[in-house]
């Protein structure tokens, strides 16, 4: 068989094209529902993990089952806000953002469409907001929970999809990094950057404590998935800035009497 | 099992070294060296892919085209990896193991020694020599980075595997190491002590 | 100003060898002398040039969620598409070259089927996807700019090389060895670009 004649090469590519490719949508179209299954309890014990419900580690031992049950019973409301803050739409209570639907909302939030943000709140009072944005090598995403003052974190969870391991990866595999995010504040203000990270973290005063708040150190080596985890975390922010400090509001004398004793 | 095979076993893991001799495959091995379990899971992934793919195309061998043999490989290596990625992320039991390998899918795909191996040698060689020729050239790419990534782990963080090795004495870990570059510093020694040994392979 | 920005910045702050360390097998196999670093260089340059808008189109209006049929996300098929449209072209544009300037392929010709692998290629056109380029001609100048980042490198190393031929490199570090410890500390002079906000 002559196999350099042209029909045959030609027939011969269409064939395997087209082989490959109803085998792969064959594939992914029949396994996309467990797929999504596993994805969506992961992002739940991600969630339940920024929020503090315990760790990742402890959430992937009990199961998707029991992520799920644990989820049903903490959530309180979870709804969708616009960039002005305002509220515009219910969430069902079992629905979650998966990182694909974070993705076209990132979109949107870099201006080319108005973004319906999610915002998911547990029974506790805790406030949990994703955020999302390009690595180094692919997506990096995660969640951060606020206290119920709209300002504090309480705790945060990261995820990516492709960083190297041991450098970028630490967003998600190093308990320490995201500690680092426990108690620090988010800054509102219009024209100020919301969160930093930044190589040394916050200037700090003689006594060792630090000057600003809203600001950590960045990874050692790398860079570049810092740099892409900050301006995820600022452009989602950004979106929720108007949420949160309408959130602050009524209870203005209590926060100034809490400035006051910390100077 | 005759001398022919033996020597296509065990010439990759020393004498043809995929990365020191042959020069393939160095992206990835920059990427996955910062710690040992990286290294570990990508080597054991590209044992896999290359030895399964050098198979299927030795198998296909007489059937492919000459003029379109490279879009032939390349779709079926990344078919053949994405099928995996795709079932593993379906199970409740493996969906954290493909969180841990999908880091790596793009750089297996690419990874020049699938490709370099299957045009070398399985698109001319029954499919059991072929498979062999895939695995332990695999497994001769698997060993470099295991020798780097001991170093850039070990230098780097202080630790092995993870476990505190170096840093209870109070070492302070060499940022330095960490970075990509110093892999390929690491690699010109490995290069030095094998050239060194070998004398047949020095350069003029 | 933003071409231009995002012009540098894939030149120096994103190069493709040294700040991702994409198409390194090609980059220390074609790297003895100037000259032929070169030729790789500029091929490199053209295929990015023609695949890198071709795959943004192709991202743009096929595989991102809902482009072709609304509901359906093919973005599974990516990897496959980039691959598959890369070798593709890699072979056209050879048949093209090499019936139409038998000039040009003489010192092209070689260069082409080892691009098919290059990383470098196949990286351009994922970072496209990652990146998010609101227009064709974000994408252009991205590969106009990685692809002479690249160029910039290998001819660099070239020139490094050729002049060590002069040096007194041990026996056993010749060639292969002392090259990689050359383009490691290469590398970490290049780190200097990445603090560098554009």
């Amino acid at each position: 068989m002559n196999t350099n004649n042209n029909i045959y090469t030609v027939v011969y590519t269409s064939v395997i094209v087209v082989v490959v490719a109803a085998l792969l949508a064959f594939v992914s179209q029949s396994l996309k529902s467990r797929q999504q299954a596993n994805e969506k309890a992961d992002t739940i014990s991600q969630m339940l993990t920024a929020a503090g419900f315990g760790t990742k580690a402890e959430f992937q031992k009990i199961g998707n089952a029991a992520v799920l049950d644990k989820y049903a019973q903490e959530i309180a409301e979870a709804f969708i806000v616009n960039p002005e803050g305002e509220k515009v739409a219910d969430l069902p209570l079992d629905e979650v953002y998966s990182p694909s639907q974070l993705k076209a909302q990132n979109y949107k939030l870099k201006g080319s469409d108005v973004p319906e943000l999610p915002v998911f709140v547990f029974k506790n009072g805790l406030t949990v907001v994703p955020v999302y944005g390009a690595g180094l090598w692919g997506p990096v995403w995660g969640y951060v929970a606020f206290e119920e003052d709209g300002v504090t974190i309480k705790g945060a969870y990261f995820d990516h999809e492709s960083e190297t391991a041991g450098l970028g990866a630490r967003i998600k595999d190093d308990p320490a990094f995201q500690a680092e995010f426990q108690g620090e504040n988010a800054d509102w203000e219009a024209d100020v950057k919301v969160f930093e990270i930044v190589k040394g973290g916050s200037p700090k005063n003689a006594d060792g404590s630090e000057i600003m708040d809203n600001r950590i150190d960045a990874i050692t080596g790398a860079t570049m998935t810092s740099i892409g985890l900050e301006n995820a975390i600022q452009t989602w922010l950004k979106g929720y800035s108007k949420y949160f400090s309408s959130k602050e509001q009524p209870a203005p004398a209590e926060e100034a009497a809490e400035e006051v004793t910390e100077e | 099992m005759n001398a022919k095979l033996k020597e296509t076993i065990l010439n990759p893991i020393f004498k043809g070294n995929p990365i020191t001799v042959l020069v393939l495959g160095i992206c990835s091995s920059l990427a996955v060296t910062v710690t040992l379990k990286g290294a570990l899971v990508m080597a054991l992934s590209v044992i896999v892919v290359c030895g399964i793919s050098s198979l299927i195309l030795s198998m296909l061998r007489n059937t492919i085209p000459g003029r379109v043999r490279i879009i032939v490989q390349l779709v079926v290596v990344a078919m053949m990896v994405i099928l995996v990625d795709q079932i593993l992320k379906s199970f409740e039991a493996t969906y954290a193991i493909d969180k841990q390998l999908s880091v790596y899918i793009g750089l297996i795909i690419t990874n020049c020694i699938v490709m370099g191996r299957i045009e070398a040698f399985a698109l001319g060689n029954k499919p059991w020599p072929s498979f062999l020729d895939g695995v332990s050239n695999g497994a001769g790419y698997g060993l470099i980075l295991l020798i780097v990534a001991f170093f850039r782990e070990l230098l780097g963080s202080g630790t092995l595997f993870g476990v505190d090795v170096l840093n209870w004495m109070g070492y302070v870990p060499n940022n330095l190491v960490i970075l990509p570059p110093f892999a390929l510093i690491l690699l010109g020694c490995i290069v030095w002590v094998q050239r060194s040994i070998q004398k047949d392979l020095q350069e003029k | 100003m933003e071409y231009l920005s995002l012009f540098v910045k894939s030149i120096f702050v994103d190069n493709m060898i040294f700040a991702y360390f994409l198409g390194m097998c090609s980059f220390l196999a074609v790297s003895k002398n100037v000259k032929t670093a070169a030729g790789l260089g500029v091929a490199v340059i053209f295929v990015l040039l023609v695949t890198l808008p071709i795959n943004y189109l192709l991202n743009r209006f096929v595989l991102a969620p809902d482009a072709l049929i609304p509901g359906v996300d093919l973005s599974f098929l990516s990897f496959i598409v980039f691959i598959a449209v890369i070798a593709a072209i890699v072979q056209v544009v050879e048949m093209v070259v090499e019936k139409f300037s038998p000039e040009l392929y003489s010192s092209l010709g070689i260069f082409l089927p080892l691009i098919a692998v290059n990383c470098a290629i196949l990286g351009g056109s994922l970072f496209m996807q990652q990146k998010d380029f609101g227009n064709l001609g974000e994408a252009t100048v991205y590969a106009l700019g990685s692809g002479l980042g690249w160029f910039l490198a290998i001819v660099a190393l070239a020139a490094i090389r050729e002049k060590m031929a002069y040096s007194n490199v041990p026996a056993a570090l010749k060639g292969l060895g002392i090259t990689f410890i050359t383009v490691g500390l290469m590398g970490i002079a290049f780190m200097t670009f990445m603090g560098i906000q554009l």
